[in-house]
């Protein structure tokens, strides 16, 4: 067993207004790490995630949390490999890394006093990105190829099918396509900074979430331009859930859920919202595509499941803690983690009914 | 919700040669017990003695809220971000500018940016400047006059290569610039360090304890400075009503002439007096208790290009309560 498992890590802390610790997270595993939760993904059967004093995590239902001493500073961004099961990270100590579940770490690229921002894998390839560059290799092979932007790279994303590859940056991004042995460039145009970015399931639309209160989404058949706004924080974290499917979003007192479906996407439609805590601003969201709820993590460390369905109620995974839920991500099997700013992790099958 | 500590971040900006990196090397090796993050620009950085230094390119891009001038610095909200993360604390971050660079983006990145201003706070602005060249510069790059009427302390250096009277000059030239900054004479940036770390120069507090010195700022008319600054003083007490319609159109308006603006007011019916700081667009206030006694007295001090065109009298006169 890890030494730093606990086996009630909160138990002596103070709550406040909020939710009362449930009986699901006392059923759950619960670690203090004492490093703030940077990044969390699925991966296969795991969930792995980054802490901030470089190491990884890697989460299985049938076994103990495996930790991997990974980078020297802080994991600034983790993501699933296209091999199932491992993870790809970035860190501030200039390395871009791929770790098997059991804890075999393999540098794929160092960048020296550069960061590794972002990074991202689609099948057959890999990618991460440092200052402007987006440095993508495809699986097997040991050379990569350097794609250059206007400024530095915000969020990274490949398509479903491994095709595409989405650069998020300032004043747009940037959609390299392959064709035949080249990748081309198209342009997607709107002013401010755009970071995290994702393509939709079906592959038809591009999101990102900006530095202001805002997502924005492109169709790109057509380069038609969607505004998501009206949010009263930043949105950092986001997931496609459901049948339609929704694109759940953090960044307001629940979580937003732009529908995808039909022929224009979310244009001229209202989000539903699910999830509703109180006053706390929503700052992680979890679910899967297919999944009939979104799982919301809030600025208080509680975490509610919302179903889509409109007549069903909320359900509290996890008590108001004090600290902001940094992240979330919940594994095919119904598997949930939960990361704290504050270092704290639950990991926990959730019960039939959210999933 | 757990407390969460800002931390302090100070902004060394200065044109190339005039002692950036030999002022901070001077902070980061005396003995302070402090642990500090530094971000420099990706020019010319060799020796600097710290264990957490960041490199940085300097994006600067303009925000998607309708405000024209109001620019940030992309790689500071990203960095500052990713330095939050880190397991290991830290007491404060230095940012040190390129020569060239314009202070405005990096001061409203900490009015704009929720993240960066939940987590930090733009402890001072602090310009060297190069006592031998600063005269030249002043008339040749822009930059060089935001960096003087930016700084909150003006690290003067190299004192020992121009006589007193060049000296008196230049200093004299800042003054008219900006007649707020704390001005420092060093030889070889030995200035303490209390003089340049810990001031909280952008806290509103400090709006009220730092007075202009107008008594050494002459007036002589040898140098034709773009940047100039005004001040303004009502015994009368203000309308709110009055000063926002005409505050508001101002900033909107006339912005980008107004690098810096602060002021004390006292609005009628108001037990406290209220207290405002802003960068171009971007403005920050609050009721700061209440008026030290027979001291009423509304003032308003502006920093910026174009002043003498924008009818600043006449505007602030029409604000006051009758």
């Amino acid at each position: 067993m890890p030494s730093d498992v606990t086996a009630d890590a909160l138990s002596g802390i103070a709550r406040r207004a909020g939710f009362a610790e449930t009986v699901l997270e006392r059923q759950g595993l619960r670690l203090d790490t004492g490093a703030p939760v940077t990044a969390g993904a699925t991966t296969g059967a795991h969930v792995a995630a980054g802490f901030g004093d470089g190491s990884v995590r890697f989460f299985h239902p049938a076994a103990q949390p495996v930790t991997v001493a990974a980078h020297r500073g802080a994991v600034l961004c983790l993501a699933p490999d296209c091999q199932t099961d491992f993870v790809l990270t970035g860190g501030d100590d200039g390395r871009f890394l791929r770790i098997s579940p059991e804890g075999a770490v393999e540098e794929i690229a160092n960048f020296g006093t550069r960061w590794v921002d972002c990074v991202a894998a689609g099948p057959g390839w890999r990618a991460c990105s440092s200052g402007r560059v987006a440095h993508v290799w495809q699986a097997g092979a040991t050379a990569s190829r350097a794609f250059e932007h206007p400024s530095t790279v915000g969020g990274l994303a490949f398509d479903a099918k491994g095709g595409r590859l989405a650069v998020a940056h300032y004043g747009g991004a940037t959609v390299w396509q392959r064709r035949e042995r080249r990748w081309k460039a198209s342009k997607l145009v709107w002013k401010g900074s755009h970071g995290a970015v994702s393509f939709s399931p079906d592959g038809k639309y591009l999101v990102t979430a900006m530095q202001e209160n805002a997502l924005h989404g492109w169709r790109l058949r057509d380069k038609a331009d969607m505004r998501m706004a009206g949010y009263p924080a930043k949105i950092k974290s986001f997931a496609w859930v459901g049948d339609a499917p929704f694109l759940a979003t953090s960044g307001a007192d629940q979580a937003v859920c732009w529908p995808f479906d039909g022929k224009d996407g979310p244009m001229r439609r209202a989000p539903i919202t699910r999830a509703y805590a109180g006053e706390q601003l929503c700052t992680a969201v979890a679910g899967l595509v297919g999944m009939s709820g979104v799982i919301a993590g809030f600025s208080d460390g509680c975490v509610l499941a919302g179903p889509l369905p409109d007549d069903a109620e909320d359900l509290v995974v996890k008590g108001s803690s004090g600290s902001p839920v940094a992240a979330i991500a919940i594994s095919p099997e119904g598997w949930l983690f939960v990361g704290e700013e504050s270092g704290r992790v639950l990991w926990v099958r959730l019960g039939g009914e959210a999933v | 919700m757990d407390q969460i500590p800002q931390i302090p971040v100070t902004v060394l900006t200065g044109f190339l040669g005039a002692g950036k990196t030999t002022l901070l090397n001077r902070i980061l090796t005396e003995r302070h017990g402090k642990r500090y993050a530094v971000i420099v620009n990706e020019f010319g950085q060799e020796g600097i003695d710290n264990d957490l230094v960041v490199d940085a390119d300097e994006e600067v891009f303009e925000m998607n809220n309708g405000c024209i001038c109001c620019t940030v610095r992309g790689d500071l909200i990203r960095i500052l971000g990713g330095l939050m993360k880190r397991a290991d604390k830290f007491d404060a971050i230095i940012v040190e500018t390129t020569g060239l660079a314009d202070p405005a983006p990096v001061a409203q990145t900490f009015f704009v940016d929720q993240d960066v201003a939940d987590r930090t706070r733009l402890d001072a602005i602090v310009t060297v400047a190069d006592a031998v060249h600063l005269d030249g510069q002043l008339g040749e790059h822009h930059e060089a006059e935001e960096q003087i009427a930016f700084a909150d302390v003006v690290l003067l250096n190299k004192t020992d290569l121009v006589d007193g009277d060049g000296l008196g000059r230049v200093q004299d030239r800042i003054r008219r610039i900006n007649p707020y900054a704390k001005i420092i004479r060093t030889e070889r940036c030995t200035a303490s360090l209390d003089e340049v770390i810990g001031l909280n120069a952008f806290s509103l507090d400090r709006v009220l304890a730092v007075e202009p010195d107008f008594l050494t700022s002459d007036h002589d008319h040898e140098h034709d400075d773009d940047v100039k600054s005004l001040s303004l003083v009502s015994e009368a007490p203000l309308d709110l009503g009055r000063f926002q319609t005409w505050f508001g159109r101002l900033l909107q308006t006339r912005g980008q002439d107004i690098l810096r603006s602060k002021g004390i007011l006292d609005f009628k019916g108001e037990t406290e007096r209220y207290v405002f700081q802003g960068v171009h667009m971007l403005m920050d206030g609050a009721p700061m208790g209440p008026w030290p006694k027979g001291d009423r007295v509304s003032r308003l001090v502006f920093i910026g290009r174009n002043l003498d065109t924008m009818d600043l009298d006449d505007g602030f006169a029409s604000c006051r309560a009758t």
